[in-house]
């Protein structure tokens, strides 16, 4: 997929685990583990508005396009 | 719905053992000592007369063939066997799972199967001259209307094909 989540970055540069996100933007880690590997389908817009929110950054810091 | 489940599997139960027992009677009722007969006739028979013509191959043929159509009979209860299946999946909640696309294929299969095949041995059965045949007056027999039953359980393979894909990408959105 060319879409790229790189939430694992966003997270390094704010401190903070895949645990404790997935606790402040409510969802499980199991869900949280599928979006960071980039199995994930699609993202719904309360849940990359929560991470925005939670992360204090844009959409575009946590979705790049790459060209297959 | 899983109340409703229950009651359609005691139903589909039900259904199963009817189909069966009167399958079993006919099948008592149909004298399978026939073929003896044809056995002993096919040890002292005449090695020189024309075996397509003669008496005893002819009537050979017409058990033969009503063998042939109980055999299908079964085959079709088989395929209602199948209901069950899909029933105890959806009990266990897995509506668009890959067993029921693959149950709806393989009752859609058996009855265009049991159709076709019933209504070539029919014509066989008719052209040995122990009835009578008409392609036409067959398909207005109750037995056809498996054919577009049959193809509806293709169409549900397919809709089910399309839920599995749309529940797996539901469960793939976060």
């Amino acid at each position: 997929m060319p879409i790229v989540v790189n939430l694992d970055i966003m997270l390094v540069k704010r401190g903070m685990k895949s645990k404790e996100l997935a606790e402040i933007i409510g969802i499980t880690p199991a869900n949280m583990s599928i979006l960071k590997s980039g199995k994930a389908k699609a993202m719904r817009f309360s849940t990359l508005e929560a991470i925005c929110k939670a992360l204090d950054c844009q959409p575009s810091d946590i979705l790049e396009y790459v060209e297959d | 719905m899983k109340d409703n489940t229950k009651l359609l599997t005691y139903i589909t139960y039900g259904i199963l053992l009817g189909a069966v027992s009167v399958l079993l009677n006919d099948m008592r009722e149909f004298d399978f000592n026939q073929f003896e007969k044809f056995t002993n006739w096919a040890k002292t028979a005449d090695k020189n007369e024309s075996w397509f013509t003669s008496k005893n191959a002819i009537e050979w043929s017409y058990y033969a063939i009503s063998a042939g159509l109980f055999f299908w009979r079964g085959y079709l209860i088989y395929g209602f066997s199948y209901f069950l299946s899909i029933l105890k999946e959806i009990e266990r909640g897995n509506y668009f799972s890959d067993k029921n696309i693959i149950y709806f294929k393989k009752i859609g299969n058996i009855f265009i199967s049991y159709t076709v095949s019933v209504l070539i041995l029919r014509f066989l059965l008719a052209s040995i001259g122990e009835s009578t045949f008409d392609f036409f007056d067959e398909l207005k027999a109750e037995f056809t209307f498996l054919i577009p039953a049959g193809l509806a359980f293709y169409i549900l393979a397919e809709i089910f094909e399309k839920g599995k894909q749309a529940e797996e990408d539901n469960e793939l959105t976060i």
